[in-house]
């Protein structure tokens, strides 16, 4: 298990790297940080006089080799737009985003699995048909939209919340419902299917056979057996949620977080601080791929430690 | 837990009249168990025996009132102990507590993500009320019961982790968890190997004497019910078509079917029967004729056996048949 832990972790350090080479070529092969910053009808001279100051008129693999030893040491570069270090602008930010994908991670998982749960245990009556319900429109509609009407609703109408920013507990929830809905709606409906297919196979009919209730068997035997893929999909949900959905929500609720950092930096050129901005995102992906992997361990033995 | 008032004399337990269960299908609905009719007594091992899809599996299910969907139990009676086992509340008393089942290929039918021990214990704590250190030390108990050594380690073990054999005992000793006074084996040894096998009824055969259990044995395997049965019942196409003491039905098979049957064991003073190799049947069991369901392959079939099933019929003491052609006591 050790041994199989240490692999895996030193696979997701490569995966780290490549991703993060990949986001090094496309920032300074195709392009570079100089020429993004300066205004299109830059002269020649004034690029070069800005490559200069920023070293990038040496050779790509001096550049490359700069590049991937500041990595090690948490140095992503500087920030020509906020005139900081990169990276730590972006780890000021990053508390604020692992709140949010928290919340939505949890509306995710506290609505899908007794969703899933109560669909497959009403299969084909009306709390199913609720339940489909509910996932087809929340997977229809977009994490923006969903966003706006929380707020119209909720914010504006209501005043139960506030409208944006992030103060405190209550501020997180509307902006949690925007991004975990649709994941929720998706997991719900592979929960559902999953305890129905599981509720058919001969360990649930025994379990049934031996007198245990049908919500019993779907609790405690069904679901363990469906947990695996549940906790893949969640992960695949973290992704998008660290990918997508979080730069969405996070302008759209104001919210101080990485996503809406890159989009300032974007708008700023900023490339440096966008590449940094990407680096720890996709650091996020790897590590919630090497948790579910570890989380897969524990639920099912017959993973294979390779 | 006392099973008989040990005079001697077989009190009745199960009583199935009738029993019929229907799956829906394009074609209308199909009788997976059609107007079925069986008793066990204590202390009685009973052998069910026919081909694949001749409704035995079907029937086991049906008798503690379960019934894989879309299929549904469309009318008869299921009596245990005079009880009325279709009944949500009794069939939840006596589910597993008085009529333990054991189930075909015990890779599947053990949840492959609970241990042994914890498999045992949620029966244990839920469905017998034991507590605490009462729970290990039964199901160390149980382990022992069914022969399997190292008790304690192999409460640890997951199902993938033992070998077939390992894992039917371990399902024997789930059956056997509350005590049941009937166990129904459906095909408990299909899929084992032929020295396994033999353990398997071995085992089962000493339980059901040492505990005083009646044993259901659901088979397609005639050497099964020779070995294992005091009493046989021929089922085909969801109806019995003969119900007969072991060594009569192998002295002297009545029903054509049965006969068939025999006739297709290969036995060194015998040829195949031709029997077994009819092909399509009996899965087209919705475009099966009105009367007798083994007509079109029966040799002696004749008009009259094409208009309504036979009845089971007492043709001597103990033993019924289902043939327009073997006419039974009191019938022209």
């Amino acid at each position: 298990m050790l041994r199989w832990l240490a692999r895996r972790i030193i696979a997701a350090a490569l995966v780290v790297f490549v991703v993060t080479s990949l986001v090094f070529v496309v920032t300074h092969v195709f392009t570079d940080p100089a020429t993004v910053s300066l205004p299109l009808e830059a002269s020649q001279e004034d690029r070069a006089s800005r490559r200069a100051a920023l070293g990038l008129d040496r050779p790509l693999s001096v550049q490359y080799w700069d590049f991937v030893s500041g990595l090690v040491v948490g140095d992503l570069g500087e920030s020509f737009w906020q005139t900081q270090p990169a990276s730590k602008l972006v780890f000021e930010r990053l508390p604020a985003t692992l709140k949010l994908v928290g919340g939505a991670t949890a509306v995710t998982v506290l609505l899908a699995a007794p969703m899933g749960m109560l669909a497959a245990w009403w299969e084909r009556r009306f709390a199913d048909h609720a339940v489909l319900g509910f996932s087809m429109a929340s997977i229809s509609a977009p994490p923006f939209w969903i966003g706006y009407l929380l707020i119209i609703v909720f914010a504006v109408q209501l005043g139960w919340v506030p409208t944006f920013g992030s103060r405190g507990f209550v501020s997180l929830i509307l902006p949690s419902f925007a991004i975990g809905l649709a994941s929720a709606g998706r997991l719900a409906q592979m929960t559902r299917r999953g305890i129905v297919e599981e509720l058919r196979k001969p360990y649930a009919v025994t379990a049934l056979s031996r007198g245990f209730s049908r919500s019993y068997t779907i609790v405690h035997h069904t679901f363990r057996n469906v947990a695996s893929g549940f906790v893949t999909m969640t992960g695949w949900e973290l992704t998008r949620m660290f990918t997508g959905y979080t730069v969405v929500i996070e302008v759209v609720f104001a919210w101080p977080g990485v996503g809406r950092l890159a989009i300032h930096a974007i708008e700023n050129r900023d490339l440096i601080l966008v590449q940094a901005a990407v680096v720890v995102l996709a650091t996020l992906v790897v590590v919630t791929n090497l948790l579910v992997d570890i989380a897969r361990r524990m639920i099912d033995p017959r993973v294979e430690l390779a | 837990m006392s099973t008989t008032n040990g005079n001697g004399r077989q009190e009745r337990l199960l009583e199935v009249k009738d029993l019929t269960v229907g799956f829906p299908t394009r074609d209308g609905t199909v009788l997976g168990v059609d107007h079925l009719t069986l008793n066990v007594g204590s202390h009685e091992r009973l052998g069910v025996v026919g081909e694949s899809g001749s409704g035995k599996s079907v029937m086991g299910l049906a008798i503690l009132g379960m019934v894989l969907p879309p299929g549904r139990i469309m009318g008869g009676s299921v009596r245990w102990r005079g009880e009325d086992v279709l009944d949500p509340g009794v069939a939840n008393r006596v589910r597993g507590r008085e009529i333990a089942m054991i189930f075909q290929d015990p890779m599947v039918s053990l949840n492959p993500l609970k241990t042994v021990g914890s498999q045992l214990r949620e029966l244990l704590q839920r469905r017998v009320g034991l507590k605490g250190s009462a729970i290990r030390q039964r199901s160390l108990e149980l382990l022992d019961m069914v022969g399997i050594a190292n008790a304690g380690e192999r409460l640890r073990a997951y199902a993938y982790e033992l070998s077939g054999g390992m894992r039917q005992r371990v399902m024997i000793a789930t059956a056997l968890a509350c005590e049941p006074t009937l166990v129904i084996a459906d095909e408990p040894t299909t899929g084992l190997d032929v020295t396994i096998q033999d353990q398997i009824l071995t085992l089962l055969h000493d339980l059901s004497t040492e505990l005083g259990m009646s044993v259901l044995m659901i088979t397609h395997d005639l050497g099964v019910v020779a070995q294992f049965c005091d009493r046989v019942q021929v089922m085909y196409a969801g109806r019995i078509v003969e119900r007969a003491p072991i060594n009569e039905m192998f002295a002297d098979p009545q029903h054509p079917y049965s006969l068939g049957l025999l006739h297709s064991v290969p036995r060194a003073d015998r040829d195949d029967g031709e029997l077994t190799g009819i092909p399509g049947e009996p899965l087209d069991r919705a475009q099966f004729p009105p009367g007798c369901a083994f007509e079109p392959r029966c040799d002696e079939a004749r008009d009259g056996c094409r208009d309504t099933p036979p009845p089971l019929l007492k043709i001597a003491e103990r033993r019924w048949v289902a043939c327009y052609n073997r006419p039974g006591e009191g019938s022209a």
